[in-house]
């Protein structure tokens, strides 16, 4: 069974970036990776098509479109798999239905999330409703990884999906701090990780590259390999892949993370 | 990219595939079915099911269980059942609301851990051919064990041929389909007594969905039984969809039961043309015996679904169906029938019966042929 993971954390904090480098790195090492995102905006795997937007899966059913694996599955950088699957417009519809049906339908037609290394869930900042959760509720998702960076607002963010979680008895795998330049940042995020349960698994600084690379329509692993940050994503995803302990966070009351934060 | 076929609209209400699921349960011999959603879903059919000795529950989400989900209510409710029927095998299904909101059912039943089997159908009412919710509950009749891989394979070729039998000249055939209560009873009796006084030759079809057959086969009785009262029954011959090898459970129950009515009130049935469940094609075999041995014939009845019975050998025939869709007059008399009588509300009348119910075409016949 391939490792099956979702990247939470909150909105803008750089899960799709995280989740496309961690890609993009591990298929580097020969792994075969498939990213599936999940935020209607769809725009997880577009750094690792060159800048390119595939057709979402929910483009292609409201089309009325007879939809084949080779309409939804896109190959990216060295063969990464790439699945969209959108969303109506913000306001209209609903994006959680949305999930379910295309999850529904890629099991269906397509081997991707099967025949594969690795599955990398990107999923929206705001669980929001039963939909978006349903790759773990189908049993899709076997590791779960938070995101945050030493700041109040998305430790609160990840503390609160920590409790999503083990609502879920799903356990996490780990920690990633996305640094955002807040004092004593790592810190912060490494004693976090520690007081609920879990582990410090990277400290990725803040680089201008990585926003760059993006605006380019890359990776830094495809556009700058050599860069000390394409090394950071590197090693992190090495601990992704890495076999290791997982437990049910232990959620912080908020006046233990506002004291956190003051560090 | 292929494109689908854009399907055209279709405005009048249909049956749906929640309470499609609901009637493949009951013939799987399920004893409680927990409906996940609001109090009021699917109630005529849950309420009517009762009479077939399923009973139907609702785990009743309100505005509070749309927005913080359903699982406890799930929960709770599935613990009561198991209290208070002490059930052998019961059923979880799904309504709209329960699945837009993403509700597992698994999840409740991983939670009870209930001793007995649970047939769980993840279904909503959105699905163009209610089909589909008989589909999705065989599915999880399969994986539970219920039913083998050849009855599954068997059920969904049935299926299949149903939903085209209903696209070519049924309730799925046209955008709107005004519902009608057909032809007077009255009058297409008299045309029928005339016939059968006449010496004219007919062949007696009952080709009825499962157990609707109960009142159906009434209306074919009544035609043997003016028949014979003529002395004609020499030029009738019978035919029905009622093996009593095939099928789920309840079918070939049924089918036997039909079968012993009519046997015990002295008709013979010349031709079985199929199980209860194989009203989709066994008005195929139905024509190819017509093909083979009755094109002379002057008169057809034909009971039940007639639609699906192909018009090739019919069409030279005078033809007497009798539905209980109101909305299916309008197809039927396209198709070339010249009488078409609706038996209204037949449904209801046929659950929780094992004997033939008393039809109104049937009374009809039997009355007017007292003094012809």
């Amino acid at each position: 069974m391939p490792k099956q993971i979702a990247i939470y954390g909150k909105g803008g904090i750089g899960k799709s970036s995280t989740a496309s480098n961690v890609a993009a790195a591990c298929a580097d090492e020969g792994y075969r990776v498939t990213i599936i995102g999940c935020d209607p905006k769809s725009d997880s795997s577009i750094t690792l098509l060159r800048g390119r937007r595939i057709p979402t899966i929910m483009d292609l059913m409201r089309e009325g479109e007879d939809i084949k694996e080779e309409d939804i599955v896109f190959s990216g950088y060295k063969g990464v798999k790439c699945v969209e699957i959108g969303g109506p417009e913000p306001g209209i519809g609903c994006a959680g239905r949305g999930i379910i049906v295309a999850i529904g339908l890629l099991r269906k037609i397509s081997t991707a999330i099967e025949d594969t290394d690795l599955v990398i869930y990107d999923v929206p900042g705001d669980i929001v409703c039963g939909g978006f959760v349903a790759p773990v509720k189908k049993g899709l998702v076997n590791e779960a990884y938070v995101l945050t960076s030493g700041e109040y607002m998305p430790l609160y963010a990840a503390n609160n999906i920590c409790k999503g979680l083990s609502r879920l008895e799903m356990t996490l795998n780990g920690v990633i701090c996305n640094s955002r330049g807040a004092p004593n940042e790592e810190k912060i995020v490494s004693e976090f990780a520690k007081e609920i349960g879990s582990q410090l698994l990277a400290f990725i600084p803040k680089d201008v590259l990585v926003q760059t690379c993006e605006r380019d329509g890359f990776s830094v692993i495809e556009k700058a390999p050599d860069s000390a940050i394409a090394g950071v994503y590197r090693k992190l995803a090495k601990a992704i892949m890495a076999e290791k302990s997982a437990k049910i966070a232990v959620p912080l009351s908020d006046a233990r993370l506002r004291e956190l934060t003051r560090i | 990219m292929p494109v689908k076929q854009k399907e055209p609209l279709i405005m009048h209400p249909r049956p749906s595939s929640i309470v499609a699921a609901l009637y493949t349960l009951r013939d799987l011999d399920t004893d409680v079915v927990i409906l996940h959603g609001p109090p009021g879903c699917s109630f005529k059919h849950a309420r009517l099911l009762e009479e077939d000795g399923m009973r139907v529950v609702t785990t009743s989400l309100d505005e509070s269980g749309f927005v913080f989900g359903g699982h406890d209510a799930l929960v709770e409710v599935l613990e009561k059942v198991i209290k208070r029927f002490n059930p052998k095998r019961i059923g979880i299904v799904g309504t709209c609301a329960s699945m837009i909101i993403g509700e597992e059912l698994h999840e409740a039943v991983m939670d009870v851990q209930p001793d007995v089997p649970v047939i769980e159908v993840e279904v909503h009412a959105g699905y163009r051919d209610n089909t589909k919710g008989v589909i999705i509950a065989l599915e999880s009749a399969l994986a539970s064990g219920i039913i083998s891989e050849t009855e599954f394979e068997r059920q969904k070729s049935l299926l299949k041929e149903a939903t085209m039998v209903e696209k070519r000249h049924g309730a799925a055939s046209k955008e709107y389909l005004e519902p009608s209560r057909g032809d007077l009873k009255y009058k297409v009796a008299e045309r029928l007594i005339e016939l059968i006084k006449n010496g004219k030759k007919g062949i007696n079809i009952l080709n009825a969905k499962k157990e609707t057959a109960f009142m159906f086969a009434d209306i074919n009785l009544a035609v043997a039984q003016v028949a014979e009262k003529m002395g004609k029954s020499s030029n009738i011959i019978n035919m029905a969809n009622l093996d009593e090898k095939l099928g789920l459970p309840k079918n070939r129950r049924n089918a036997r039961e039909v079968k012993d009515d009519l046997e015990k009130a002295g008709m013979r049935i010349h031709h079985v043309i199929g199980g209860l469940d194989e009203y989709p094609i066994a008005g195929i075999t139905a024509s190819q015996i017509i093909g083979e041995k009755y094109t002379d014939f002057d008169f057809a009845v034909i009971t039940g679904v007639p639609h699906a019975l192909p018009m090739d050998n019919l069409k030279d025939m005078e033809l007497f169906s009798i539905t209980n869709g109101p909305r299916q007059v309008v197809p039927l008399k396209e198709m070339g029938h010249k009488h078409v009588v609706v038996e209204i509300d037949l449904h209801p009348k046929t659950l929780g019966v094992n004997h033939i119910v008393e039809s109104e075409f049937g009374a009809t016949l039997r009355e007017l042929a007292k003094d012809a």
